[in-house]
């Protein structure tokens, strides 16, 4: 599947985990990983047509620029981004307050608990390809 | 012509420009022709029957009662008679016999007017005077006749004196002091009566004695009347009624010692301001309460205004004078810190009331300062402390948040690698990464859970366990030659720049744990493109405390972007490298359980400094 994912989280482990199982899953191939939000802001602020991941794995609790902050510096882009990025949520916390929060934010398409599973993987490209057709 | 055995004697009579009347061997009016009904003022059929005495002021009854017997026998008698009734009037009365076949049957009698008083006359006029004043003054006045073997009876007694005392006078007069003054005064003014007499001085003094109308307080003056041969057998008496005078002064000192034992009772410091004169008095209180001994109680305003806290000085002046020149306002409170003698700060409540004039200017301002400091600084406490539990409450809400998450992000991964490796086989790269992911999974989730018993014991121990000199220089020494082999490592030098005599009171462990803390970060945030050079310098002031610093020349950070507190708990300001966020909030924590306070300068790429200030 021809799909430009964005992995934001600045826990390598966690990131070579993440991406090792999209790869097994067969999710996308075209996987870019960011440890700063803030390289990844500019990365997809830049980003031009098929550049435009369809989906981005932001973690929450991050330094210097968090998750939060990250979607906050989205918010005036919004109208380019809807519908043609699908942000996950990909967090450790368990907390139901991340999980309201980020139900405020129309650029957050779903909140998922780390370590993602084969479950969710497919769940979310069957959702998109739905989106698709 | 008229003949004259024609005339009856009758007319005559009735006829008479003057008072001509007829009495009988007693005495008693038999008949009164107009004129003499005229002069007593009363219908002339009502005359008839009475007593001749009766009609004459009570004074000269006697003398008229000579010329009465005098004309009986047969003479006849002519006195000057004052008349009662109505009008009193000085009259010639001639008294004549009535005889009736030779026989004396009673008098006969003619008033005439004496026209101007006589020089003798005159002479009586004084005493009528003073018998008016005797009974209008309101001073109690009364002779006493000396008899003998020292007794007393009152020959004279004023009005005053039965309404002063409440005896009538009838009870007085005549009567011995026995029979009139109650003990225990009776045998103290015998006394004094016969040390009177005796010394012939005037005698004062004041006394109560309680007559019938009630406790009587006055100033008695008791004056011996010297006859010609040297004897004393009268005194005369005055006395001036204080009773009302005495219970109001009585009164007035009940009410001033209640005021003196109030003022003492409170705590408060009692002020009186003639506002015009700006004059200031004190009450006790001030001295007690503040400790400044005034060397004349009466100062002024500027005085309580230079005693007050420059800070609050001006605000309350400023508030007092507002008030008092408003014309309707009464009272004025105010709270200000007042300095006391030993230069300390008081914190106190003061509360006055305005006195004015009709026309609502001020006069003068009665009030009251109280130390309220205790209170004050109870109320402070008690703030401080429930900021305290708040901030607590809120940092373990934000612990017990970050904890979780810290914990289970390393517990997530290994979840995830866990899985990876069922699902890859066992000589494939991801199997291999995969298993050592795991472990260092697991490690950082038995280092989250050391940090947190770490932060738990930190948090519950306050109080620093025992505080002593230390010795800062070899604390420093120490921890950097525990860490050489990471120093070595990382190609890095701690240069420790200590005075060697610098020493502050605090906990050994806690100095050590600073130093490893600051140390390590600054090893774990180092440059990637110099070798790190860690200084340790020190400074010690007196009056002012030692100053500690801690520079590194490593990546430093962007202090603006790290946000208000780089201390805080599992905050990270350092981009990719790994930190748990916790050395500095160790580090902070210790500095503070000692009494400092830590700051930090940092610059990206150049070095960050760390500040510690012990006072």
């Amino acid at each position: 599947m021809r799909m430009k994912t964005f992995l934001i989280d600045d826990d390598d482990l966690g990131n070579y985990l993440t991406e090792t199982l999209l790869r097994l899953e067969g999710f996308c191939d075209d996987i870019l990983t960011f440890q700063l939000a803030e390289d990844a802001l500019q990365a997809l602020l830049q980003a031009r047509g098929s550049e435009i991941p369809q989906i981005i794995f932001l973690d929450l609790n991050m330094p210097l620029m968090n998750g939060w902050q990250f979607l906050e510096a989205l918010a005036p882009y919004q109208g380019q981004l809807l519908g043609r990025c699908h942000i996950y949520i990909l967090t450790s916390s368990l907390a139901l307050t991340d999980m309201e929060k980020a139900k405020t934010y129309d650029l957050v398409a779903g909140l998922i608990h780390k370590p993602i599973d084969s479950d969710e993987i497919r769940a979310i490209r069957s959702h998109l390809e739905e989106q698709k057709a | 012509m008229l003949p004259s055995d024609r005339i009856p004697a009758h007319v005559f009579f009735e006829q008479h420009p003057d008072a001509v009347f007829t009495l009988n061997a007693a005495g008693e009016i038999v008949r009164a022709n107009g004129p003499f009904a005229e002069l007593l003022g009363c219908p002339a059929a009502q005359v008839a029957g009475r007593s001749f005495w009766a009609c004459l002021q009570p004074g000269e009854r006697e003398r008229a009662g000579q010329g009465f017997e005098q004309a009986l026998a047969g003479e006849t008698c002519v006195l000057d008679l004052a008349l009662g009734g109505a009008v009193s009037r000085r009259m010639t009365c001639t008294l004549f016999p009535l005889l009736i076949n030779e026989q004396v049957q009673g008098v006969q009698g003619i008033l005439q007017d004496v026209g101007p008083p006589s020089q003798a006359e005159k002479g009586r006029e004084p005493e009528h005077m003073l018998s008016v004043i005797f009974n209008t003054i309101a001073d109690v006045v009364f002779v006493l006749e000396v008899g003998e073997a020292g007794s007393f009876r009152f020959s004279f007694a004023n009005r005053a004196f039965t309404q002063t005392t409440g005896i009538p006078l009838e009870q007085i007069l005549g009567k011995r002091i026995e029979e009139v003054i109650p003990e225990p005064s009776l045998s103290m003014y015998q006394e004094k009566y016969r040390l009177a007499v005796a010394t012939q001085q005037r005698l004062g003094w004041l006394d109560t004695t309680v007559f019938p109308a009630g406790r009587v307080t006055g100033q008695v003056s008791i004056t011996p009347v010297v006859e010609a041969d040297g004897s004393c057998r009268q005194l005369v008496g005055i006395v001036h009624d204080q009773t009302s005078v005495l219970q109001a002064a009585e009164a007035l000192t009940v009410s001033n010692e209640r005021y003196k034992y109030a003022i003492r009772a409170t705590t408060d410091a009692i002020y009186d301001w003639n506002i015009p004169e700006n004059t200031l008095f004190w009450g006790e209180g001030f001295e007690a309460l503040f400790g400044h001994m005034l060397v004349q109680n009466v100062s002024n305003l500027d005085l309580w205004a230079e005693f007050i806290h420059p800070d609050d000085s001006q605000q309350t002046v400023y508030s007092l004078m507002q008030a008092v020149e408003a014309p309707h306002v009464r009272y004025w409170q105010g709270e200000y810190r007042f300095r006391r003698a030993d230069n300390t700060w008081a914190t106190v409540f003061d509360r006055g009331y305005v006195l004015r004039d009709a026309a609502g200017q001020p006069l003068r301002m009665i009030g009251a300062m109280q130390d309220i400091s205790e209170r004050k600084e109870a109320e402070e406490r008690q703030r401080r402390m429930a900021q305290e539990v708040f901030k607590q409450n809120a940092d373990l809400q934000q612990f017990a948040y970050i904890v979780s998450h810290n914990l289970r992000a390393p517990l997530a991964n290994a979840l995830g690698f866990a899985d990876l490796l069922l699902r890859t086989g066992k000589d494939t790269e991801v199997f291999d990464n995969s298993l050592k992911n795991l472990h260092a999974s697991l490690r950082e989730l038995d280092a989250v859970l050391s940090d947190v018993s770490t932060v738990l014991a930190v948090r519950d121990r306050q109080e620093v366990p025992q505080r002593e000199p230390v010795h800062l220089a070899g604390v420093c020494q120490r921890v950097a030659q525990s860490l050489i082999d990471s120093l070595r490592e990382a190609d890095a030098t701690i240069s420790c720049q200590l005075p060697d005599d610098l020493q502050v009171c605090g906990n050994r462990a806690y100095f050590h744990s600073i130093f490893y803390n600051l140390f390590s970060n600054a090893i774990k945030f180092r440059a990637d493109d110099r070798p790190l050079s860690v200084v340790v310098t020190g400074m010690q002031t007196p009056g002012q405390g030692s100053t500690i610093t801690v520079s590194d020349n490593g990546s430093g950070f962007d202090t603006a972007r790290a946000g208000t507190d780089v201390f805080q708990l599992y905050k990270r300001f350092h981009p990719v490298k790994r930190g748990r966020g916790i050395g500095l909030f160790l580090v902070k924590s210790h500095v503070e359980a000692m009494g400092g306070t830590v700051t930090v300068e940092s610059q990206v790429n150049v070095g960050t400094r760390f500040i510690l200030h012990f006072s």
